[in-house]
């Protein structure tokens, strides 16, 4: 790392998110890529609509490549927000956002880095799943062929394969899901930001889900954004929980949940675990209050 | 035991659709949708028939159903081509304005400038009535054939150009941020997302504008008369209503009718061709 070029937020952040004394019991190796690559980083940003809603205030954070980070948070306190305007989706007020040190409309126009699952999963209804899943690869110009082939590949991962020529209309609403992450996954995009996708699931397709989203990220080493305001989810999911609270939107903490991957192993009861969600809870809790004060 | 149940029901719908349960299907359908509306059909025809007897209506004023009939027999030659050169001009008419009213909104859809600029225009356009430009028509075109299509095409024209503008610009915000995501450009936009999420808009455009365009060339022929020495259903009607015809005018009437509801039938089919696949609005239900 090339010392002079990091701010000093950034350096305290970073000495916040190294895990020495976690690191060493872990199997898997990824609890140890905060030192790697940074990949996204909000830069004091803020976001304040035309209206004058400000949907974050002062956001600072920075993600290292392979993480899974999660924004945790209420219902209004601009998770969506934030993750539209690490995709390009939205401009900043003031302050910045960048992926791979560009602004996001960059690297897209660039590498076609990145891909989003939205909370719905927006299929085009006049495509077959197949034809949905290649269209990024189609768009960026990938031949007929190697498109088709990539997207088989994927909607294997997400236990499609059999459903390649259904139209959207026959799949269930988890089936859909699974065809919008086939998508992006397509995309093989070093970055995946999801907005809340398992929301509107049943519990069980919601965690099946989870396992293979954990399955496809350690498999793909992509780093992933996750919005959810599930606290299981998040403990279950994340390298590192972004507690945030409303009215303004702010960060008001980082959690790193030193679970070993993978994590089908752990119990959701298991004390470890149930650990962590306390202590994701009382920060959402606590971020509750701040705002019911101020 | 749900499943054994279950595979009772597929049982059931295999055989049952390979037994005659369609006809008898078919039969209910029958008495559901079609037995009310033929029975209101007889009784006008009888109302019709037996009114202007008892009044003692000369046929001149208010034909009866058999007038209408016998006028349509004894003058069928002139009704045929009179029909024939109507559905020619309608449908010339119509295919004009649907390419072009397509082509131009996407034209206008392509750019938000030029939207803005003209669509304002496009809609004081269409509030003018056809009929009032039609004798201008006639002096730029020429009494006959072209005029009347011309007519024809500028009434299609407009329901053809708002639906399509409305539906190109009806695209669901996230998908057009998911095409913006994967870097696409704005005519692969337009040609893989706007054009496809439009086409239940285009297609409702199309079946208004089939049937204005024979009223269209109805109307171009009352103005622009005979084209070629050979008149289509609105000349006809001229003629018949100055020899006080008035059975033929009925007849004539009753022609253009038809043709309007089978060329919306016709537009409509290949609509849910089109659409079949995809959109909910043609789809059949499934029960
Ligand atoms: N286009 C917009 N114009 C004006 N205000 C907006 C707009 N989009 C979002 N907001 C406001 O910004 C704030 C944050 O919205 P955002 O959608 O990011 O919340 P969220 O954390 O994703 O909430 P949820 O969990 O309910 O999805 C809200 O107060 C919302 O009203
Ligand atoms: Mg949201």
């Amino acid at each position: 790392m090339v010392i002079k070029k990091i701010p000093k937020a950034k350096v305290l952040e970073w000495m916040a998110g190294c895990r020495t004394k976690g690191d060493f019991d872990l199997k898997e190796g990824h609890l140890l890529q905060t030192n790697k690559k940074e990949m996204v980083a909000f830069r004091q940003m803020s976001k304040v609509f035309s209206n004058g809603t400000v949907a974050l205030d002062q956001f600072d954070l920075t993600i290292g490549e392979g993480e899974f980070l999660t924004f945790l948070g209420p219902s209004g306190c601009g998770k969506s927000t934030a993750l539209r305007m690490t995709a390009g989706l939205a401009e900043a007020s003031s302050g910045e956002v960048k992926v791979f040190n560009k602004d996001p409309k960059e690297t897209i126009r660039n590498t076609n880095d990145i891909a989003f699952v939205f909370q719905e999963p927006n299929l085009l209804p006049w495509r077959k799943v197949i034809d949905n899943v290649v269209l990024p690869l189609e768009l960026r110009g990938t031949s007929k062929k190697e498109a088709k082939a990539e997207a088989c590949r994927v909607l294997e991962m997400v236990g499609l394969k059999d459903y390649a020529t259904s139209y959207p209309r026959e799949l269930s609403g988890g089936m859909k899901m699974r065809v919008s992450i086939a998508r992006a996954l397509a995309a093989k995009p070093k970055l995946l930001l999801m907005d809340e996708p398992f929301a509107a699931l049943d519990e069980m397709t919601r965690q099946s889900l989870q396992l293979e989203l954990l399955e496809i990220w350690e498999k793909e080493k992509t780093t992933i954004l996750f919005v959810t305001h599930n606290v299981f989810e998040a403990v279950y999911l994340s390298t590192r929980i972004a507690v945030m609270s409303a009215g303004p939107g702010r960060l008001s903490s980082v959690i790193d949940v030193n679970l070993p991957y993978p994590r089908h192993a752990i119990s959701r009861t298991d004390q470890e675990f149930s650990a962590y969600v306390k202590k994701a809870s009382d920060q959402l809790e606590n971020s509750l209050d701040k705002r019911g004060i101020g | 035991m749900s499943m054994s149940s279950a595979e009772a029901a597929k049982k059931e719908m295999i055989t049952s659709s390979k037994k005659g349960t369609k006809g008898k299907y078919f039969g209910v359908k029958f008495m559901n949708y079609f037995l009310g509306p033929i029975i209101a059909f007889i009784i006008f025809a009888a109302l019709w028939q037996t009114v202007p007897l008892l009044i003692g209506m000369p046929h001149y004023i208010f034909p009866k159903p058999t007038d209408v009939i016998n006028a349509a027999v004894s003058d069928w030659s002139l009704l045929r081509q009179a029909v024939q050169i109507t559905v020619l001009e309608s449908v010339i008419g119509f295919l004009l304005s649907a390419v072009i009213g397509i082509i131009v909104s996407i034209i206008l859809a392509s750019s938000k400038i030029i939207e803005r600029s003209i669509y304002p225009y496009a809609i004081i356009l269409q509030t003018l009535p056809v009929v009032a430009v039609a004798p201008i028509v006639v002096i730029w075109f020429g009494a006959g054939f072209n005029a009347i299509v011309v007519v024809a095409f500028l009434i299609g024209f407009f329901p053809v150009i708002s639906n399509t503008l409305m539906g190109l610009n009806s695209v669901d915000k996230e998908m057009d941020d998911l095409f913006s995501l994967y870097n696409a450009s704005k005519w692969q936009k337009m040609w893989k997302l706007r054009i496809p999420s439009a086409m239940p808009f285009i297609m409702a455009g199309l079946k208004i504008s089939c049937t204005l365009s024979i009223v269209g060339a109805i109307v171009g022929e009352y103005v622009a008369g005979v084209g070629g020495g050979e008149g289509g259903l609105g000349y006809a009607i001229t003629v018949s209503a100055i020899q006080v015809n008035t059975s033929f005018i009925f007849a004539c009437a009753i022609a253009g009718a038809v043709l309007g509801v089978s060329f919306y039938l016709l537009v409509n089919l290949v609509s849910n061709k089109i659409l079949g696949s995809w959109h909910e609005s043609a789809m059949k239900k499934e029960q």
